[in-house]
């Protein structure tokens, strides 16, 4: 008995009423939002529109009180921090990844061809995007109560300009553009209730997520500084695809040789099929119930499938997530993980469509962790575009790897393997940027700059 | 000032050079390569030489779970007031490094603590951080078959393995 009071007083309380609802709760289904990227040319308009905006925006206790018309997410780029007149050794304080920015880290995160930042939508990699909103509402109405809400924080200010703005929304029946149930799994945080899912994994230090807290390591984050500005804040790295539908059938068409086939492939380059089934527990047929079990459909290890027969190695759910996959190898799965919010933008692709009908359609993923170097960007570049950790060479995540053509995919099975070649793109980026997603208290501290910095700063 | 490379049938086979994407090293294809050189702690040669055998015999097991090195050296040089170490290995090098200090810590410990002036242990990451800023790359490099990874040499043994079975069934 004794023991487990010890226990849990260990585990530190989240002060959820500080840290954005983004950060710790799942997004509302339906769903329906706005992403909004602002610039800011001057530091004293910009800290009088943070000031307006930071009631709206909804700490992760409040997340979907009734009486919210939707929620607000806000975060700040390097140089939107600039824009803001941070102290100098407030910024220099930051993390390098950040400070650089996503598209100065191309090499780093093998974002080429396709993928290169030379291909990016403005303002994604210029000095122009400063402040990223995302606004979440249940219906149209309330969403344009939100965005009018977010406009009237700037609307007199001449010196703030909107340069980016992008509607998404949920897609029938939750799916993703390619037709998967997607935002099933996320890492359990410690400390943070309700769960946001079923499933076995043990939880992870809430330090790996939000700053202030002991990460898996027992480390708090010692910057950036001061310490207000910190605590309860993360890092959001932010990317928008674009999903190439029509290509995904076609290949999918010319690889099978029935719609079974097809499916069954799908399912393999994924690692669940459409319906969320993991093929782990449903290696030959599609389970929707289980795919509906929001438990059970999370609830899996690799342990029984050592081989990669029922979910290939190279399978994208496998790769990004290997579980208990790599367990013999030197390698710190519990440091490569972080929270993913996605949402979808354009219209689907009919059923049946095999050509491109030009429209711009895919997903806008925010994968929020306190290490990014160590979390989306180790599994970006070792995980997704090398093949190496899986003794699988050059090659790269079926789904989203930068293959121009020439990806091959494999397939364990017994006797022989099967290995598909000839893999296109079906997934490009279309713009990226490192966000700091800071916590209430640091909003104000934020707002409140130039009254109060200078003395603060130097902690 | 470097001259320039004179075009002969020998430097028709010259490999294509990269560099790390992220910090010191070259790097041929697949395979990269990064030493460090530091000062050795006062009584550090001593310990070193009592220590090594242990972590002579423990390389392999240590080394073959980190699953990218090719190979792994460490020296006392300059009678003994110097300690270098040098590696080749598969893909990038940095995002590894704290999975490897995470996970082979005991070992690296052994090596290095106590041994490397100022090395204050693999969980004192300010100090691993300095250890590693004294890491430089190197003038000239050679690795053959830049493309086949440590990994890939395994799968291969294997699969060669196996078809020597199968041939030797079928005879
Ligand atoms: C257009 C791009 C992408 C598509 C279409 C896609 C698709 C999917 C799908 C269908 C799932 C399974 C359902 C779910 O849990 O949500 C999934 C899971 C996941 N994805 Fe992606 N994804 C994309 C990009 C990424 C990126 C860039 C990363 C990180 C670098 C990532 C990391 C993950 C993780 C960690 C999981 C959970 C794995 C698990 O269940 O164990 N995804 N993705």
């Amino acid at each position: 008995m004794a023991d487990t009071t010890t226990l849990t007083t260990h585990v530190p309380t989240l002060e959820v009423s500080d840290i954005q609802a983004t950060v710790l709760r799942p997004r509302p289904s339906p769903y329906l939002g706005q992403y909004v990227i602002l610039r800011i040319d001057d530091a004293a308009q910009g800290r009088e529109m943070l000031r307006r905006m930071i009631p709206h925006v909804a700490p992760a206790d409040e997340w979907w009180v009734p009486s919210l018309a939707g929620w607000l997410g806000i975060a700040f780029t390097f140089e939107g921090l600039k824009a803001l007149e941070l102290p100098q050794a407030s910024l220099d304080s930051f993390p390098i990844e950040f400070k650089q920015g996503m598209a100065a880290r191309a090499a780093i995160l093998h974002d080429v061809g396709g993928n290169a930042p030379a291909n990016w939508e403005y303002p994604f990699g210029t000095t122009d995007a400063h402040i990223a909103l995302a606004i979440y509402a249940q219906n149209e109405q309330d969403l344009q109560r939100v965005l009018e809400l977010a406009r009237r924080t700037h609307h007199d200010l001449a010196q703030i300009s909107v340069v980016y703005r992008m509607p998404f929304g949920e897609l029938p029946e939750g799916r993703n553009p390619f037709g998967f149930k997607d935002g099933l799994h996320n890492p359990q945080i410690e400390g943070s209730a309700p769960a946001a899912h079923g499933g076995s994994d043990a939880p992870i230090k809430a330090g790996e997520f939000v700053m202030g807290y002991p990460d898996q390591l027992g480390e708090t984050a010692q910057a950036p500084i001061p310490a207000e500005l910190r605590q309860n804040g993360t890092f959001v790295a932010l990317r928008k695809f674009h999903m190439d539908v029509a290509a995904f059938r076609r290949y999918l068409r010319e690889q099978a040789s029935s719609s079974e086939e097809e499916e069954l492939l799908a399912a393999k380059m994924v690692g669940r099929w459409r319906s969320g089934a993991p093929l782990v527990l449903a290696p030959d047929r599609d389970d929707p119930a289980l795919g509906a079990d929001a438990k059970g459909n999370n609830d899996f290890s690799y342990a029984d499938d050592r081989k990669g027969l029922k979910c290939p190695f190279s399978a994208h759910v496998r790769r990004v997530n290997p579980r208990d996959a790599l367990k013999d190898d030197i390698v710190d799965v519990d440091s490569h993980r972080f929270i993913r919010r996605g949402t979808n933008y354009g219209p689907p692709l009919p059923e049946g469509v095999l050509e491109d009908d030009g429209a711009e359609r895919g997903g806008v993923f925010l994968l929020i962790g306190a290490h990014q170097r160590q979390q989306f960007e180790f599994v970006q570049s070792q995980w997704v575009a090398d093949g190496n950790f899986i003794s699988h060479g050059t090659e790269q995540d079926p789904l989203i790897g930068n293959n121009e053509g020439d990806g091959v995919f494999t397939i364990p099975k017994v006797p022989v393997r099967r290995r598909l070649h000839g893999l296109p793109r079906f997934v490009a980026v279309r713009g990226g940027e490192y966000c700091f997603m800071p916590g209430l208290r640091a909003l104000r501290w934020l707002a409140g700059l130039g009254e109060d910095a200078e003395q603060t700063a130097s902690h | 000032m470097a001259t320039k490379v004179i075009e002969n049938e020998r430097t028709a086979m010259a490999q294509h050079m990269t560099r790390q994407p992220d910090g010191p090293g070259k790097r041929i294809g697949k395979k990269g390569e990064i030493s460090g050189i530091g000062k050795v702690a006062p009584g550090g040669a001593k310990l070193f030489r009592e220590r090594l055998p242990q972590i002579q015999a423990e390389a392999a097991y240590w080394e073959t779970r980190v699953g990218t090195v090719h190979d792994f050296r460490v020296t006392l040089i300059d009678d003994d007031t110097r300690i270098l170490f040098t590696i080749v290995f598969d893909g990038d090098f940095k995002p590894y490094v704290a999975d490897i200090l995470n996970e082979a810590a005991p070992w690296l410990d052994q090596i290095f603590l106590g041994v490397w002036d100022g090395f204050k242990g693999t969980n004192d990451r300010k100090s691993v951080e300095e250890l590693l800023s004294f890491a430089f790359e190197c003038d000239l490099f050679f690795v053959r078959n830049p493309d086949v990874t440590v990994r890939d040499v395994a799968k291969m043994q294997r699969l060669s393995g196996a078809v020597a079975e199968l041939f030797d069934a079928a005879t």
